[in-house]
């Protein structure tokens, strides 16, 4: 459990310092790291690097949205078929999540190939 | 490999099963190669997300950006939700490369930037960045536009437009318009000063910050020229001097005959209030245009493609006046402008002021060109409506032979000019097209086999080499203070010609006719010209002392409302088949009538609703209507229309009733046209005036009879026939029963026509034969009034707002106060400390680095 809380407090800090600055998909290789260091099943690696990612675009999309009041997800969400604020959230939160969960799954992975791997917690 | 591990349904507890036994076997070879296995295909899943995620997607007929990008909420579309106190975000100190001096700039509530330089060079540079730092998009997509460089980012769906510019030959203009700049060192100081000004903007972007528009159509800002500069100048010239009517008008001439020609599409207007009145200033004019050589009788035969009747088309219009202190209660000069363009968002215009030591001018300026075009300073103001003489003409080509390379000009054999335009395509290679150019002119049309101008070539005044005081006028007007500084100011301007509109403090009016405007014959250029005779060009232009002006009128005003600019007794001939024959003398009546006038007044006339042509046709067309003969239903509708005051307001039904009524009149009458446009023959339409005065003079006139038909029919006929189409159209579409602000549909469109960025939701009055002259799309693009007391004092307001990003609320901050015709103080500030604090956002300092 240490570890999965470890893993989405990772993605979420470095995620963000990050993300500034470089690629769209940076936090894929970024939630690699606690999938390497924080060993976990990769079961929970994946998961934990989900809403590692979903939280942190969400909250980063959610706090842009309300200092905006809205003006801006109102008009794009016209543009997505009309979708409301909280379905662009969703979508936003949902492709950083994947993001995050595979990177951290690949991570976790990428761990069992060099060292001797530990028992999973 | 698989067979000793227990079955289960989670593929993951498969594989932590499977590292179970790996670790309690030493890791055997088997395994070793499952994690490779297992590890590859998490990376490749991985990889094949973030593929997917950064194509560009199509979900029906829309086209999506790549949605990881777009969707990550550090660089995407979140990072241009703009926080409400973005204002206080801006930077605080800026660096742009060349500022000789420091300069202030603080911006006020509406986002207006006050920008406080040490020279004209310096606040032409921090203009150009402040340019870019609001609306680069849509400098950007201006300049595409005009280049016709679209389809680069928008792909196939743009490239027929794209060839067209390139074709009327856009691109030359701007080319020939900088060569033309250019010929002045100072132009080119201020224009390098103002392109370096955005490029240091553009330079310092990173794709988090790029404007959103470039992330929603997935394409990067690149450098910005002083040639995109020349091809936004070049876009509002097409806009307000493309208009001609050669091909309508030659085959109207053809269908009816000369009599019925003149009768249907006369110049002038009888009762019409021109620009410039004759006072007897041309008696000892006399024009110097070579009699008899033209010889080009009009071409028959020619058939067009797209009809679009002229009375349909929405002229580009504009209102402008000064009242001079004799009628004003100050005792000093109102001035107004009001030009009326196609309504966009970002908006087409953006407020500044700049202060200088020497001058200190407010107004707006057009994003990607440096001064201010339609302001004021501490002396004087002035505006600008379009003059819009026809300065497009084409010319009938003879070719050699059918390779249509070679021409006859005067009896010799003449090579064309070949111009290989190569157009950009998003996905596609491009596409090179080659385009014939004569001594007229680009040949547009002659890669569309059976085009009726498949072989005329185009003289139009914008391919010209303009004068360089065409760059600069606008910087010397805001740095003017005098009527002489004006006249000055001015002289020069070649295209597109405007009706300048002046006062100033010291008490003086003035109106201008200013131009380069073609020395023509008689009807000369009205119809398709034979293109074999170089006698048959334009014989020079007006002489610029001898364009019409006017100063300081004993009837205490001037104005232009796109009408005609003289009388028919001024010495030259001129002509379009738009003038304005209602706004100007609706304007005329108003300022004529006005005492004691305040910005109040101004106001009251800039938002008039009243449409002279109502005013002339209700008791007309009333007069003819049989009402005793009409049902219940039409017995309302009529009691409706006949209770209307003329007077287009949107909260009411009236004025959707008649405008159907008069649609219908207008194709009952002119129903010959129709048919003909409808056969592929375009022929001019009778401008809306002449119906009014058919009727009211000639009801037996042979237009209101149906070809078709035994009877013979009179205005009177037609008048009842449409009104009961209009009552059929309503009982049918009894929907369509909507008051005037909801069936005009009044729309504020986003420039690449993106409807959730655009503001479909503004109910508004006016028409565009009222001073008010809002249409669906087109109207007031800002309107502005200048009390020009000591201190000079004006109010302004437009659709939209200062900022060009539509998550910013500064987007279309004052379109309500717009649409409610409301008006906002415009700030002369005499020092950046002169902005009260409540009423300031933010301030920037530019230095060189």
């Amino acid at each position: 459990m240490k570890n999965t809380l470890l893993t989405i407090l990772f993605i979420f800090a470095a995620g963000h310092l990050c993300s500034y600055g470089l690629p769209w998909w940076a936090i894929a290789p970024v939630a690699a790291v606690p999938g390497w260091v924080f060993r976990q099943s990769p079961a929970r690696s994946l998961l934990a690097g989900f809403a590692g990612g979903f939280l942190l675009w969400l909250t980063v999309a959610l706090l842009a949205d309300m200092a905006n009041g809205g003006i801006l997800s109102a008009r794009i969400g016209a543009l997505f078929m009309g979708a409301p604020t909280s379905g662009l959230a969703l979508v936003t939160g949902i492709l950083g999540g994947l993001l995050a969960g595979l990177g951290c799954l690949t991570g976790r992975w990428a761990s069992d190939l060099v060292g001797q791997p530990a028992k999973a917690r | 490999m698989y067979s000793g591990l227990k079955p289960t349904k989670d593929w993951f507890f498969t594989f932590d099963s499977a590292r179970q036994i790996c670790s309690l076997t030493q890791s055997p070879p088997y395994l070793r190669s499952m994690h490779i296995v297992r590890f590859l295909f998490a990376l490749t899943l991985t990889g094949l997300l973030i593929w997917q995620l950064q194509r560009p997607q199509q979900i029906g007929d829309k086209s999506l950006p790549p949605l990881g990008a777009f969707f990550n909420p550090f660089s995407g579309f979140w990072h241009n939700a703009e926080p409400a106190d973005a204002p206080s975000r801006l930077p605080q100190t800026v660096r742009i490369p060349g500022l000789s001096d420091t300069v202030q700039v603080v911006f006020d509530d509406l986002m207006v930037p006050h920008v406080f330089a040490a020279n004209l060079t310096d606040a032409v540079r921090v203009q150009g960045y402040l340019m870019a730092q609001f609306r680069l998009w849509q400098m950007d997509l201006m300049a595409r536009k005009a280049a016709g460089r679209l389809s680069e980012i928008l792909g196939e769906r743009t490239l027929a437009l794209d060839r067209q510019s390139r074709r009327r030959g856009m691109l030359v203009a701007a080319e020939n318009n900088l060569k033309g700049w250019q010929q002045s060192p100072e132009n080119v100081r201020l224009l390098d000063a103002y392109t370096a000004g955005v490029n240091a903007w553009i330079d310092q972007l990173t794709p988090a910050g790029y404007p959103l528009e470039f992330k929603l159509l997935n394409y990067q800002p690149e450098p910005w020229t002083p040639l995109k500069t020349a091809l936004i100048s070049e876009n509002m010239a097409e806009t307000l001097c493309s208009g001609e009517d050669d091909l309508e008008a030659t085959n109207a001439l053809a269908a009816f005959g000369r009599e019925n020609f003149d009768l249907l599409y006369p110049q002038w207007m009888p009762g019409q209030q021109p620009i410039i009145p004759d006072t007897g200033q041309w008696a000892n004019i006399h024009a110097q245009v070579p009699p008899g050589t033209l010889n080009s009788g009009p071409l028959n035969g020619l058939t067009g493609l797209d009809p679009i009747p002229s009375a349909d088309r929405d002229m580009e219009g504009s209102n402008n006046w000064a009242v001079a202190g004799s009628k004003t209660r100050s005792g000093h000069p109102l001035l107004a402008n009001d030009p009326h363009l196609n309504l966009t968002l970002p908006s087409i215009w953006f407020q500044v002021q700049l202060h200088l030591p020497q001058q200190n001018t407010y107004g707006v300026a057009l994003p990607g060109i440096p001064g201010i075009i339609i302001g004021f300073n501490e002396n004087i103001a002035w505006g600008i409506t379009n003059v819009g003489h026809d300065v497009s003409d084409w010319y009938k080509i003879t070719w050699t032979d059918n390779t249509r390379s070679v021409y006859l000009l005067d009896g010799k054999p003449t090579p064309v000019q070949w111009r290989i335009e190569e157009v950009g395509v998003k996905g596609q290679p491009s596409l090179r097209d080659s385009v014939r150019y004569t001594v007229w002119g680009p040949v547009v049309f002659d890669h569309q086999p059976g085009h009726p101008l498949r072989d005329c070539a185009l003289r139009w005044i914008t391919h010209d080499m303009p004068s360089p005081k065409t760059f600069n006028i606008f910087l010397s007007l805001d740095a003017g203070a005098t009527y002489a500084d004006y006249r000055e100011g001015i002289a020069g301007f070649d295209c597109p010609a405007q009706n300048f509109v002046f006062a100033s403090r010291s008490g003086d009016i003035a109106i201008q006719v200013q131009g380069k405007l073609p020395l023509r014959e008689k009807e000369q250029g009205r119809f398709i010209q034979e293109g074999n005779q170089s006698a048959n060009a334009w014989h020079g232009f007006i002489p610029q002392e001898q364009l019409p002006s006017m100063k300081n009128p004993a009837r205490g005003f001037v104005f232009s409302a796109n009408q005609h600019s003289t009388p028919p007794t001024y010495p030259y001939y001129y002509f379009s088949e738009g003038f304005d024959t209602y706004r100007g003398r609706r304007i005329f009546e108003r300022l004529s009538l006005l005492r004691d006038a305040t910005v109040d007044s101004m106001k009251t006339i800039q938002l008039d609703n009243f449409s002279p042509r109502s005013g002339d046709a209700l008791p007309v067309v009333l007069g003819l209507l049989n009402r005793p003969a009409l049902d219940r239903e039409g017995a309302e509708l009529a009691n409706q229309i006949a209770a209307w005051d003329g007077r287009y307001e949107k909260d009411l039904l009236a004025p959707t009733l008649f405008e159907v009524w008069l649609d219908s009149l207008y194709r009952l009458t002119w129903d010959e046209m129709y048919a003909l446009n409808e056969a592929n023959t375009e022929v001019l339409m009778p401008a809306s005036w002449r119906l009014t005065d058919l009727l009211r003079r000639d009801t037996a006139n042979i237009f209101f009879d149906h070809p078709g038909t035994p009877k013979r029919e009179t205005a009177r006929d037609i008048v009842n026939e449409s009104f009961r189409a209009m009552q059929h159209h309503f009982s049918t579409h009894p929907e369509a029963k909507k008051n005037w602000g909801q069936a005009k549909g009044f729309v504020l469109r986003h420039m690449a026509l993106i409807d959730a960025f655009s503001r479909t939701d503004v109910l508004v009055g006016g028409h565009r034969n009222a001073p008010n002259a809002i249409s669906k799309t087109h109207g007031p693009s800002w309107r502005m009034i200048v009390d020009l007391s000591s201190p000079v004092r004006a109010v302004g307001v437009y659709p939209g707002g200062q900022s060009g990003n539509p998550g910013s609320r500064f987007y279309d901050n004052m379109v309500a106060a717009w649409a409610g015709g409301e008006y906002f103080d415009l700030l002369l500030l005499e020092n950046p400390a002169a902005l009260p604090a409540q009423r300031k956002l933010a301030q920037q300092t530019f230095s060189a680095p």
